[in-house]
């Protein structure tokens, strides 16, 4: 069923959250694409503000209620900013539990991404729910894997959610080294699962996509490690030529957020102009010669170029950062030795600092202004996926130009395939979209 | 050996910055100050996600839910249902979840499907006013969280007296 001579609107209306709200309206008019708007509802915006006049002690507790999936991450992006701002270095133990700690949020967040809410799409059930009566064994197996995941957070963090052993200079207590050697079994079979997993999503059905032309990617670099933690932000070629290197205090230099009508959340943009996506695609087109070396091995069977530009393959890459984190995670844990002190004593001064990290669904920039006696007089935080909006609305207006053929429910559900490539940080509402079309 | 699965698992769920959403953790404070020792509680703050809502719960018989809501009853009023027939509640019960109910009937289905149903999973809703962003509990729900903090006590003793009988009766 076609319909060309038609104006067909999608709308699709998230119910409400606490952690997040959005939608999506897709117009087309005549038999051509008129709009896409992706609708966010954004936390960050309340906690920029909720945050001036705290004392520079706070952000790691307070940033971290921002998700309930990626809280780490929040808390790395305060840590370092407030750290640069102080102008302290934490010692390499302290990091090496810090990079501990971000492997079991990736492995969490990916874990439960693949298993409950992209593969199912892709294998055409309405949930991961649905998914498990035909494929139990994935989804436990997943499930297992997710809880390693917590486990990591648990021991490094103080708790699976929103870790209270987090503070400014490191951690309240670093954890024993009988805690540490505790994972060493359950990570052992994690690596084996992870690379089943990644098998397995590599055989997915799933759509010949591309992202779409000029479209720059953006992630964090690290001299030796793929970027949890990253010094520089790197970007594939710009319309110019030319490729962005730089460190976090130059993020304004070449990015801003604009509001738009549509939406709560704000959109991230490039100076220099064109849509630019973070994330796992970003990561491994940038980073991929310094994945662990099964991770690195399984991406070449699996047949993942290095520069894959396919959203939807993303999934794939999900499975090998997963595979990733599992390998980076057991050898902190074999090498660990506790350390002298679990954080360094930081002092308030006045002055302004920025940290990024790469939460698991792309690049998170803290900015903190502090006064002499560390009182946050100003706040930024740019979060992935408000970065990622304009490239998903235009990917969006990209793909639906190239399926217009097919009919309402086919579209609505590439759509939200789509959406979910990007794993914004609405992708577990999207399960219960109540999705609508109006023709008019 | 790892120690035995605790037989009363309590999980709050919500945001302490969304105001009346941050009542079931209070609650779970409360109770730690009770049954914080005893390995046979375990206390849990949580924020709704399905996965770690059944993983939270893996291993106790007994389970209790407890979360803000908004159902148009009286602030602080105190809801008890069973988990297990939230897809059986109407539309105005529907709204008991507040704003989490998709992680909570999300995590029973799942749990259904996994065969990691608790043998009593229960939700213990506390009606909220205010869900906006900020900090601290309406007055009239933080009278809901002392009423739920008491009910759940009495639950726990109770479950831990049976238990107790079991032993001295084997």
């Amino acid at each position: 069923m076609t319909h060309e001579h038609r104006a067909r609107r999608f709308e699709v209306e998230a119910l409400t959250r606490v952690e997040g709200e959005g939608g999506l309206i897709v117009e087309i008019r005549d038999g051509q694409l008129a709009d896409v708007r992706l609708r966010i509802f954004e936390p960050p915006r309340f906690f920029e503000g909720f945050l001036r006049g705290r004392t520079f002690t706070e952000p790691p507790d307070i940033t971290a209620r921002i998700c309930g999936i990626c809280p780490v991450a929040y808390q790395m992006s305060a840590c370092q900013a407030i750290e640069a701002a102080c102008g302290v270095e934490v010692d390499p133990a302290i990091r090496d539990l810090r990079h501990l700690l971000y492997c079991g949020e990736w492995i969490e967040s990916h874990v439960l991404h693949i298993h409950l809410l992209h593969a199912p799409d892709f294998l055409g059930y309405p949930s991961g729910i649905a998914m498990a009566a035909d494929h139990r064994a994935e989804v436990e197996r997943g499930l297992r894997l997710k809880k390693l995941g917590n486990r990591l957070v648990e021991v490094v963090g103080g708790r699976a959610v929103h870790p209270v052993n987090v503070r400014v200079g490191g951690f309240y207590r670093a954890p024993t080294l009988a805690e540490m050697h505790s994972l060493r079994d359950e990570l052992r079979w994690a690596i084996d699962a992870a690379t089943d997993i990644t098998r397995w999503v590599a055989t997915l059905p799933m759509p010949e996509h591309e992202l779409p032309h000029g479209t720059t990617m953006v992630a964090l670099q690290h001299p030796t490690e793929y970027p949890m933690l990253g010094d520089r932000l790197v970007s594939t070629p710009l319309a110019d030529g030319t490729t962005i290197d730089i460190g976090p205090h130059e993020w304004r230099d070449h990015f801003t957020e604009e509001h738009v009508e549509h939406s709560t959340a704000l959109h991230g943009r490039m100076l220099a102009g064109g849509d630019y996506v973070v994330g796992p695609l970003a990561r491994f087109a940038l980073n991929a010669h310094h994945l662990a070396p099964r991770a690195a091995a399984l991406a070449a069977e699996v047949g993942l170029p290095t520069g894959e530009r396919n959203p939807f393959r993303s999934i794939v890459v999900r499975a090998v950062e997963t595979l990733h984190a599992c390998e980076v995670a057991l050898a902190i844990v074999e090498g660990y030795r506790e350390p002298a002190r679990s954080f360094v004593p930081v002092e308030p001064r006045a002055g302004v600092g920025c940290g990024w990290s790469e939460a698991p669904r792309g690049l998170l920039w803290h900015r903190y202004e502090l006064s002499a006696d560390g009182t946050i007089e100003q706040v930024q935080i740019v979060p992935p996926t408000s970065q990622n909006q304009p490239a998903i609305e235009h990917d969006l207006m990209h793909l639906i130009e190239h399926s217009l053929h097919l009919d309402d429910a086919e579209l609505e559900a590439l759509c939200e395939t789509a959406v979910r490539n990007y794993d914004p940080c609405i992708s577990c509402a999207t399960h219960f979209l109540d999705m609508r079309v109006i023709r008019s | 050996m790892s120690a035995p699965a605790p037989l009363v698992t309590v999980i709050g769920i919500g945001n302490p910055y969304r105001r009346d959403d941050g009542a079931a953790g209070v609650v779970v404070r409360m109770l730690r100050e009770r049954f914080g020792d005893d390995q046979r509680v375990r206390l849990v703050e949580l924020d709704g996600e399905s996965v770690r809502l059944v993983q939270a719960w893996e291993g106790s018989s007994q389970v209790w839910l407890v979360d803000a809501v908004r159902s148009g009853r009286p602030p602080g009023s105190v809801h008890e249902v069973d988990a297990t027939r939230l897809a059986d509640l109407d539309d105005s019960g529907k709204r008991l979840g507040g704003g989490h109910l998709m992680g909570l009937a999300e995590a029973v289905e799942l749990a259904q499907a996994l065969d990691l149903l608790p043998a009593q999973l229960r939700i213990l809703g506390i009606e909220g006013v205010d869900f906006d962003h900020g900090e601290g509990l309406h007055e009239e729900t933080a009278l809901g969280v002392t009423l739920a903090a008491e009910q759940l006590s009495e639950s726990i003793r109770s479950a831990l007296g049976h238990e107790e009988r079991l032993h001295l009766t084997r």
